[in-house]
């Protein structure tokens, strides 16, 4: 569904149980995709939904005049055979509708976005070359998590977390004793919106204590779909607005996984004291036990400590935070951050 | 009371056995509730003598699920009920079954028809979750199987032997045998011994064909009802008598299991 999203998809039918992918439904709807479901239920179940889908795609129709509309099976519908490009058929919506025959049981979870695309394609709402490209963007980061897991190492040092006290003392240490700090963004789509703060926070850090820093991101506004690139032009902007340069941008926040080896070229020629990273770290080839890392996910800032990166510290619930926004949004980090430097 | 599931492949003449037997258990004394489990909803016709019962799951479907409306007395001491299911090549027929027994219960057929013998005829092979639920889950204890002694038959049989067998050890029911439905092919008696043998599990009767059968199904009822004088009817008869020998009896309600946890 989030690639939907990003396809510029306006509205989203689910086909099937009405608790079914609610939780990303209604950050979807956040996001201003409007998210619908056939809500089947047991009758529908034995007897088939498509009556229902159809009363559903009509509605939907009615109520919000789309331009595209996506029906989307879940595990429920797919275990039944239902036919969604029938039902699409017998509504006979006057706008582009296609199916995504994408459910739960299809192995990595990047399947149902490849599925997405692929029908994404054959809908005409995007290019077949975007379509590769982004095909294999998914096939990366699949491959990138496996290699990173947790399961992938065979020694796992004892770790305690950081605080984002310490961290922070870090970095204001380096800066004050005159080091060299590198702040490196990773982000992952519209995660940059909160990464990002970081850049804002260590910029103020460095005018206050000096030192100087380096700034990479993954903020290329000529690479992914229009609405991604829409989220680097936004960054790119408020950044700019603050008088605050991104020293090398590296790849488009939907590159995160293949972008890591460029982004190392770009850091090793500044040879900072510290670097810190933001968003997808393990992207990032020979991390340093003195790296800062800083991720969204609680299950990855787990595997960095038990990796034995003790300056690891989570910017949990992120993404909730930054589903619709078009600001960026203030990370605890930098809040810390920001704490430290105004006190001294 | 006994509880009876019959397999077997599909067109063997499961429900014309499973009639039958109702008819001549019932005509014992013993009060018998045959659920039909295939979409189809044909197992009861020869009991129901032309009429057709209402399925659980159109009820369901349009609201009008009681208890009363969906078990058809017979007013001889049989009762039908049909599951029914979705129109083919749409839905999930298993899931139909599931569903259906879950409201069958909720509406407590045992204690309201209070039944001496379930007959649960199940649609052909079992070929999903759904159509072995009379197996599972405590419903049925006893599994009979009717073959002839065509090789496709057998296959089914052995297909069904191998899901009931699979789900022993959870405690379900347990496989109780065949019941050969003659087709008068070349050395029948002898192919279905064997592979009774290969499937560890014996013929526990062998129905001879009879030309009674067809005539009785032509009139739109039982041979017990059409025909109890004949040959075929004592055969029914003795059949019943030791479907009901090799069948355990248990208290309880529609679910075993279920009740003896219960009572923990």
């Amino acid at each position: 569904m989030y690639t939907l999203r990003d396809m510029d998809v306006d509205v989203i039918v689910v086909h099937g149980p009405s608790g079914c992918g609610f939780m990303a439904s209604r950050s979807l709807e956040q996001a201003g995709v409007r998210v619908v479901t056939s809500a089947m239920s047991e009758t529908d179940l034995i007897f088939g939904g498509s009556d229902r889908l159809v009363e559903t795609l009509r509605t939907s129709y009615e109520m919000f005049r789309p331009r595209s509309v996506a029906v989307v099976g879940t595990c429920a519908s797919m275990i039944i055979g239902e036919d969604m490009e029938a039902s699409i058929k017998r509504a006979g919506l006057d706008c582009n509708v296609f199916p995504v025959e994408s459910h739960g049981c299809m192995g990595d979870n990047t399947q149902g976005a490849i599925k997405a695309l692929e029908a994404g394609r054959d809908a005409g709402m995007i290019s077949a070359e975007e379509t590769e490209r982004q095909i294999g963007l998914l096939k990366a980061a699949t491959a990138m998590e496996r290699v990173s897991g947790l399961t992938s190492k065979s020694y796992l040092k004892p770790a305690q977390g950081a605080t984002k006290l310490r961290v922070c003392r870090k970095i204001c240490e380096t800066l004050s004793s005159g080091g060299k700090v590198a702040v490196v963004m990773n982000a992952k789509k519209e995660l940059a919106y909160r990464f990002s703060d970081i850049f804002i926070a260590v910029d103020e850090a460095r005018r206050k204590l000096g030192g100087s820093t380096f700034f990479v991101s993954n903020t290329d506004i000529e690479k992914g779909l229009p609405r991604i690139r829409k989220y680097s032009e936004d960054i790119m902007c408020q950044l700019k607005e603050k008088n605050i340069m991104v020293d090398a941008v590296v790849g488009g926040l939907d590159e995160y996984a293949v972008i890591g080896e460029k982004m190392r070229v770009e850091v090793d020629r500044y040879s900072p004291d510290l670097t810190v990273i933001v968003g997808i770290c393990h992207a990032y080839p020979g991390i340093g036990e003195n790296d800062i890392l800083i991720t969204d996910q609680p299950r990855q800032l787990s595997n960095y400590l038990n990796e034995g990166f003790t300056n690891s510290v989570g910017e949990i619930s992120s993404h909730s935070m930054v589903m619709g926004t078009q600001r960026i949004i203030p990370m605890e980090t930098s809040e810390t951050l920001r704490e430290l430097v105004r006190g001294l | 009371m006994r509880r009876i599931a019959i397999y077997g492949k599909g067109g063997i003449g499961k429900s014309t056995v499973s009639s039958n037997v109702s008819d001549a258990l019932a005509e014992k004394g013993s009060r018998v509730l045959q659920i039909g489990c295939d979409p189809k909803a044909d197992s009861t016709r020869l009991l129901m003598e032309g009429k057709a019962p209402a399925t659980i799951l159109d009820r369901v479907r349009n609201g009008s699920m009681t208890l009363s409306g969906s078990v058809h007395d017979t007013g001889r001491g049989v009762f039908c009920v049909e599951c029914g299911g979705p129109k083919p090549g749409t839905g999930c027929a298993g899931r139909g079954i599931i569903a259906a027994f879950s409201h069958l219960e909720a509406l407590d057929i045992i204690g309201n028809f209070r039944p001496d013998i379930i007959i649960y005829d199940v649609l052909g092979d079992v070929v999903c979750g759904g159509f072995a639920m009379p197996i599972r889950n405590g419903y049925a204890r006893n599994v009979f199987v009717v073959t002839s002694g065509e090789m496709m038959s057998l296959y089914a049989a052995d297909n069904i032997r191998q899901a009931v067998d699979g789900f022993a050890g959870d405690g379900y029911a347990e496989f109780s045998g065949l019941i050969q439905n003659s087709r008068g092919i070349d050395l029948e008696n002898e192919t279905v011994d064997k592979a009774a043998e290969e499937m560890g599990t014996e013929v526990m009767f062998r129905l001879p064909r009879d030309g009674e059968v067809q005539r009785s199904e032509a009139a739109g009822r039982t041979v017990i009802r059409n025909a109890p004088d004949s040959e075929m009817a004592k055969n029914y008869r003795n059949l019943a008598e030791e479907m009901l020998r090799r069948s355990e009896d248990s208290a309880g309600g529609m679910r075993l299991e279920k009740n003896i946890n219960e009572g923990k």
